[in-house]
């Protein structure tokens, strides 16, 4: 075994190719602050990685979906707030009709407020937002409900919504969004189950025909039987439309609790929604991203080897034998 | 006077010898730096003595010889690390090309697959949007595009190969005709009981390329020629007889065939080794089980969207209608990955609602969609879309991660062969020098010699005078 020129330039040369090879790695590492530049640098994270970029786009639009949900919310809630005032409004008519002694002219002056009220309450039940109907269900883009213009008091049948001085124009279906992966939440109130008090439409209530679910009230009926106990001025019915009214108004609160709770679970599904998408991050960065100072290190240090490698090439070319004989 | 005679002789031969010695010393030094040249030495032999009365007296010295240094072992091994070398050589290239077409940035096929679904689920927060429904029929237009670029690509790097293939074949034809010359020259030379030193260094060099390109085995018949066979034991050379390699080509992929002897036989991959093997492999099992993943990802997913879809209404109230066109049964030579296209014409078409009203709020069928990105396990597997995607790239990750290591292992150790053979082999200019003074010493003792000699003839011949 001999050192020949061949091995020696050879060793040298593999030497320098390696090293500078091994920089060139390194120096990809510091460039782009990753350390999973290919496939091949670590096999194994490219399933979390690319599952974990899944997820926090996922993340991404789920906060979306729930800002537009809570926005929605929002306007809903503003609508039933006044709903609430109206319906406050309505029992406090009728309290004073009952109580105070009133002449036929003062009890129409209230019967005439309670119209404007029951316009007033048709006014909040169209309320839109972004062009959209809140109270239509599925039917966004329609008017949902609309005052009949022949409505007469005489045919009046509970039963029979045709008879009814608002009949509804939208669906039962209440709109759903996904806010975390499989979880749906119900975003609005669908008009027939807030003003109608039946969540299915046409109703299924066991009482047969039109009629509200036992125990529920239809608010713009009840207002305009109100109505009509105020001018017929008699007070069993006015003081069975208080009681009503009063059905009516809790009603209405109800569904507005329940928003708020649905809007409340909404604020604390975004909360840990931005928890994880954080979270995410940092999986990710685990994963991907080179540790700066490790990596720079790395590089100062197989400088140093490229240099000394260097070095060892220039001397071997400088010692000859040729010089000593 | 005889005996003088016979000394100036004997210091002739030494001339000549040492002469001969500086000749191949300089030959050495001349191909220090030739690859697969094997450092030759002059054998030298004392001339048979001859008796005179009582004893023997050499007659001087003589070349019987020039021979190489040379291991057959360190040559061997060499060429059994060259076939394992090539090999990984062979994979290396469509592998680095694998890794840029599955790649780990934030624009592969799983992201476009993400951002389909995402286009669903913004869909769903507005069903009746004109907006988001051209997002979704455009997103669906763009994973099919990614899927097609994905199969293209495929089929580019294959391409490449088989170019690759085809022009290797030429000088590789060219490699085995010229083993079989020289095979037919080392026979005529080594008849004559010489050693055709330079011809066996070039067949070993032409024996190291083709053992990593084709990974052949070789065996020495008893006329000092080297036969040389595929893997599998098909003949390239025997004796002085070459075979030829052709090319040929079977709808897109280039095969290999073997001429020999006025036959074609079909070359299958388990009979080659080295650098063809590596490409093969890559090619006819890597890439392949690539573009079947690909099918199978692509079918799936178009048929998981389609049953969904088709149950679906439009806003325009119709329903029955595919997103995807169906590629569940593709026609014959179609790629079904190539062949993932958006079904629908116009937007309206878009299958959000559950019922046949389609009220613009109805968004239902559009939430199931989106859903399919988390829930949707892709047959047979129990992987969602994207994480059988990750799956085919973490496959080419692991695969280019082994080919690294291995292709640095075996080049480091054909780099410690062949330093070994050199070591053994090669020329050592010390070596040489050292050598080439020995040998001018000798020269120049052997002329002080006669001349010493002269001077004796010159001293007896004037006796007389």
């Amino acid at each position: 075994m001999k050192a020949t020129q061949g091995t020696t330039y050879r060793m040298l040369g593999s030497r320098l190719n390696d090293v500078s090879n091994d920089l060139e790695r390194l120096r990809m590492i510091g460039a782009t602050g990753k350390k999973l530049n290919k496939p091949s640098d670590d096999p194994a994270s490219i399933r979390p990685v690319l599952n974990t970029r899944k997820q926090l786009s996922n993340v991404d639009r789920y906060l979306e979906t729930m800002g537009k949900s809570l926005d929605t919310m929002q306007a809903t809630d503003g609508h039933l707030e006044h709903v609430e005032n109206i319906m406050q409004r309505a029992k406090e008519i009728m309290t004073n009709a009952i109580n105070g002694s009133l002449n036929d002219a003062d009890r129409t002056v209230l019967a005439d407020e309670l119209a404007n009220l029951r316009k007033e309450l048709l006014d909040s039940a169209n309320g839109t937002v972004d062009g959209k109907y809140l109270f239509a269900g599925y039917a966004e883009d329609t008017k949902p409900f609309v005052e009949d213009g022949a409505f007469n008091i005489k045919l009046f049948d509970p039963a029979n919504a045709a008879t009814w001085p608002v009949s509804y124009a939208g669906d039962e279906n209440a709109t759903s969004l996904e806010i975390s992966a499989g979880e749906l939440i119900q975003v609005n109130l669908t008009g027939n189950n807030l003003f109608f008090g039946t969540v299915d439409w046409p109703s299924a209530s066991a009482l047969g025909g039109d009629h509200p679910e036992a125990g529920r009230y239809n608010l713009f009926n009840e207002i305009t039987l109100a109505e009509q106990a105020l001018r017929t001025n008699n007070t069993t019915t006015m003081q069975n439309s208080l009681d009503n009214l009063e059905g009516a108004a809790e009603q209405n609160r109800r569904l507005r609790s329940q928003l708020g709770n649905r809007a409340s679970r909404v604020e604390t599904a975004m909360d840990y929604q931005e928890g994880v998408r954080i979270d995410l991050k940092q999986v990710l960065s685990r994963y991907e991203d080179a540790d700066a100072i490790e990596a720079f290190n790395a590089i100062v240090q197989q400088e140093t080897a490229f240099q000394a490698a260097l070095n060892v090439t220039s001397k071997v070319s400088q010692l000859s034998i040729l010089d000593f004989i | 006077m005889t005996s003088l005679l016979n000394a100036l002789n004997s210091g002739k031969t030494s001339l000549l010898t040492n002469q001969k010695s500086i000749e191949i010393v300089g030959n050495n030094i001349a191909n220090v730096n030739t690859e697969g040249y094997s450092r030759q030495r002059a054998e030298l032999m004392q001339i048979p003595a001859v008796n005179f009365g009582d004893f023997f007296i050499g007659q001087g010295v003589t070349v019987s010889n020039v021979s190489r240094d040379y291991s057959v072992f360190i040559n061997r091994q060499l060429q059994d690390k060259s076939i394992e070398y090539g090999e990984e050589m062979g994979k290396s290239n469509s592998l680095a090309e694998l890794e840029r077409i599955f790649n780990v940035s934030e624009d592969n096929l799983a992201s476009q697959i993400n951002d389909f679904f995402d286009a669903w689920q913004e869909l769903t927060a507005n069903p009746s949007g004109q907006v988001e429904r051209d997002v979704v029929m455009q997103r669906g237009q763009l994973l099919g595009e990614a899927f097609s670029n994905i199969t293209n690509e495929l089929d580019t790097v294959a391409q490449n190969m088989n170019t690759e293939i085809i022009s290797e074949v030429e000088t590789l034809n060219e490699k085995i005709a010229e083993i079989a010359k020289l095979n037919e020259r080392i026979n005529l030379v080594e008849i004559s009981g010489q050693t055709a030193n330079s011809a066996r260094d070039q067949r070993d060099l032409i024996i190291k390329d083709l053992s990593e390109t084709l990974g052949v085995q070789t065996y020495t018949d008893n006329r000092g020629m080297l036969n040389v066979q595929l893997p599998g034991g098909m003949p390239l050379v025997q004796g002085n007889m070459a075979a030829t390699i052709k090319t040929v080509t079977i709808g897109t992929d280039v095969n290999l065939r073997l001429q020999v002897a006025g036959s074609t036989l079909d070359i299958p991959l388990e009979s080659l080794g080295g650098k063809f093997k590596g490409m093969f492999e890559v090619r006819d099992v890597f890439i392949a089980g690539l573009r079947n993943d690909l099918n199978t990802l692509a079918v799936d997913l178009t048929s998981a969207v389609n049953a969904e879809h088709i149950n679906g209404y439009g806003s325009d109230g119709e329903k029955g209608r595919p997103f995807f066109d169906d590629i569940t049964v593709p026609l014959p030579d179609q790629v079904a990955s190539r062949r993932v296209r958006v079904a629908l014409s116009d937007a309206s078409e878009v299958a959000a609602a559950r019922y046949i009203e389609a009220a613009p709020g109805d968004n239902e069928f559009a939430l199931r969609i989106a859903q399919l990105e988390v829930t949707h396990r892709v047959s047979g597997t129990k992987d969602t879309f994207d994480n059988f995607f990750s799956k085919m790239v973490a496959t080419v990750g692991i695969e280019a991660a082994r080919n690294d290591l291995a292709l640095k292992g075996t080049k480091d150790a054909t780099i410690q062969l062949q330093n070994l053979r050199d070591g053994y082999s090669g020329v050592s200019l010390e070596e040489e020098m050292i050598d080439l003074i020995q040998y001018q010493r000798g020269f120049e003792s052997s002329a002080k010699f006669l001349a010493t000699v002269d001077e004796m003839m010159t001293a007896l011949l004037q006796l007389k005078g």
